[in-house]
């Protein structure tokens, strides 16, 4: 029956070319849909690699053109670290967690080659703030001070990709394009190795990442001050206050910040969500209407091909065997359909496109697949019950 | 294929039915009543007609006598009002979807007017169908079959060509092979040469005779031709639904 079936709908090639055509465009569109979830939902379910309950952003500007002294600054964190409720204080880069504000850049370790790694200025208090996982190695401390190069702490991702299985701790690299004239500073030494981290948003994957020894000994130049703050759990709004007061002791010309770390993130999570639930939406509107045209197209199918049924019936078939029948046939146009489109989704995994793992294509492909069957075995359902319930000697007398 | 389909003319006369005959089918007080929200109508009424095995009976009778009703009824199709159909000596209406299907699909095969060829098969594809619906048989053997019944209505040249590519007596011809198929005991033929001019009429009508005569197929015909019902064993005569010769 299998064979006939496929001879059948071989034969009616360009009658089922319409409905080949749907099934293959809602494939297509629930592979991207799918690719796009899958992606995002395994990222959502990795680790951040770092703990950023109960951190807070302090920010803190000097105002432009303003000078920010050191002994002013330092001042600051001496304060804000001993008012109650106060963990630590670690002074880092504007690239803060969670905010729209990257510094990247490739690195290079004896020919290898870094993809775009971000990179942040720490001292030496942020292992503390943001409780990283070390797995090599220490964090930086007052010992690093007399270092000829750069310390760093480095992810295990960009670990793998810059010394594979070889020792890291105590090796030199650089930027990947360092320019003639290499800086001590712009040699960097790995220190210690933390657990992959995402500090972008719920939703994006681990990206390498560096830790620069942040050593503020002129910060003259400065504009602005980050600060990652770890507060005891159930810290709020008062303590934000007591934050701002004290560096207005310090100094009432500069600015301050203070905000909190998961709401950055929340904050962040909402840009992603947005368009992921927009691509969703019209998916499923895409979805929608191919159902509605598979039905109609069935539906009509069937009311053309009456004397057929009447006369299958007359041959032998059961009514439950014609209504099988109706559905097999739509799951052979569905897998000539589903055939097509898996054919075009390899081609991703194979070009490596977007710089995704091959793994994610792959689920959407089978997921996509097992939606469009899902759809068409419920369109193709009611005609075929509708089919199977055909009086044959009504069909048979109607031509 | 032309011994197949040559009849003789003592053969022609002469009766099957007879004492000691087997009914292969039997209608006892057969009444089909097709009824609507204001209008009843009578399509058969009180009929009692049996059919013994070797026969060739031919159905006659004014359009609307309910002759097609009556082949339907006999084909398993429908179901009639009042009355018992009788296959075999088996009473079938308590017989299931299935069990009706599998009887239609095994004893039965059926002959139309307007063919019901399907025009997306080849000849050999339109004649296994009724094969398909046997699951004991192979593929292989559905093939052989469906060849040697295409040969044996002289179609062996014509098994890869598709209905619209024959002539109405070769598609008639394709419809025999595909009731042949089966090795049905009966074969009920609705006008089957209704479509088709007098000279493939004859050729049609001689093969039914020729298999009736050398194979033994039992054969009931609805026919509106006087002198081809003639040629047949026995002619049943309807009119407004009851049975009048």
């Amino acid at each position: 029956m299998l064979r006939h079936l496929f001879t059948l709908i071989w034969n009616r090639k360009r009658a089922n070319l319409l409905l080949i055509s749907e099934v293959f465009f809602s494939f297509v569109v629930l592979f991207g849909v799918g690719a796009v979830l899958i992606t995002v939902g395994k990222n959502y379910f990795t680790p951040h690699g770092f703990n950023y309950e109960d951190v807070w952003r302090l920010e803190v500007r000097a105002g432009q053109g303003l000078k920010m002294p050191r002994a002013e600054l330092d001042d600051v964190v001496r304060q804000v670290k001993a008012l109650p409720g106060v963990r630590t204080v670690a002074l880092t880069s504007g690239n803060l967690p969670f905010i729209f504000n990257t510094n990247n850049s490739a690195f290079a370790y004896k020919g290898k080659k870094s993809p775009p790694t971000n990179y942040y200025d720490a001292d030496d208090h942020y292992l503390e703030a943001t409780q990283l996982h070390l797995r090599e190695g220490r964090w930086f401390t007052q010992t690093d001070d007399g270092s000829n190069h750069r310390p760093v702490v480095i992810t295990q991702d960009l670990r793998e990709i810059l010394f594979g299985d070889e020792p890291a701790l105590g090796k030199i690299f650089t930027f990947s394009e360092p320019g003639p004239n290499i800086k001590p500073e712009d040699e960097f030494q790995v220190m210690g190795v933390v657990d992959n981290v995402n500090m972008e948003s719920d939703f994006s994957a681990p990206i390498p990442a560096m830790w620069k020894r942040l050593i503020p000994y002129d910060t003259t130049h400065w504009e602005t001050a980050s600060m990652l703050v770890r507060v005891a759990p159930g810290e709020g709004g008062v303590l934000q206050e007591k934050i701002a007061r004290t560096v207005a002791g310090v100094t009432r010309q500069w600015t301050t910040e203070v905000r909190v770390v998961n709401d950055d993130r929340l904050h962040r999570r909402m840009f992603t969500l947005v368009p992921v639930v927009g691509l969703c939406i019209m998916g499923l509107f895409l979805i929608i209407n191919v159902a509605l045209g598979l039905f109609g197209v069935l539906w009509y199918n069937i009311s053309q091909r009456r004397a057929e049924i009447g006369l299958r019936r007359a041959m032998g078939a059961t009514g439950a065997g014609i209504g099988w029948q109706f559905l097999g046939e739509m799951m052979v146009v569905t897998t000539f359909g589903v055939v097509l489109g898996a054919v075009l989704a390899a081609q991703f995994p194979l070009l490596n496109a977007f710089d995704l793992p091959a793994e994610p294509y792959l689920l959407a492909i089978g997921a996509a697949a097992l939606a469009v069957y899902l759809i068409t075995a419920l369109c193709a359902w009611q005609p075929s019950r509708l089919a199977a319930g055909i009086q044959p000697a009504v069909a048979l007398r109607e031509e | 294929m032309e011994n197949l389909l040559a009849t003789s003319p003592e053969t022609r006369s002469q009766p099957a039915a007879g004492l000691g005959a087997t009914p292969v089918l039997r209608l006892t007080n057969i009444e089909k009543v097709y009824q609507t929200k204001t209008i009843e109508t009578v399509a058969l009424n009180q009929v009692n007609l049996t059919i013994n095995r070797g026969e060739f009976v031919s159905v006659m009778g004014p359009s609307g006598c309910g002759k097609s009703t009556l082949l339907s009824l006999m084909g398993l199709l429908d179901e009639p009002t009042s009355g018992t159909i009788e296959v075999d000596g088996r009473a079938v209406q308590s017989y299931s979807d299935r069990e009706l299907a599998g009887l239609r699909n095994l004893k039965i095969g059926f002959v139309f007017q307007s063919y019901h060829l399907i025009n997306d098969l080849s000849v050999v594809d339109n004649v296994e169908v009724p094969l398909l619906y046997r699951k004991s048989m192979g593929g292989r053997e559905c093939r052989q079959r469906a060849l040697a019944a295409l040969d044996k209505v002289g179609l062996s040249a014509r098994t890869g060509h598709f209905p619209s590519q024959l002539s109405g007596g070769q598609r008639q011809r394709v419809a025999i092979a595909r009731a042949l198929a089966g090795g049905p005991e009966i074969i009920l033929a609705d006008e089957p040469t209704g479509n088709l001019d007098s000279v493939m009429g004859e050729e049609i009508m001689d093969l039914l005779l020729g298999l009736n005569r050398q194979d033994g197929v039992t054969i009931v015909m609805v026919t509106h031709d006087e002198q081809q019902a003639l040629k047949t064993q026995r002619v049943v005569r309807f009119f407004d639904g009851s049975q009048v010769g």
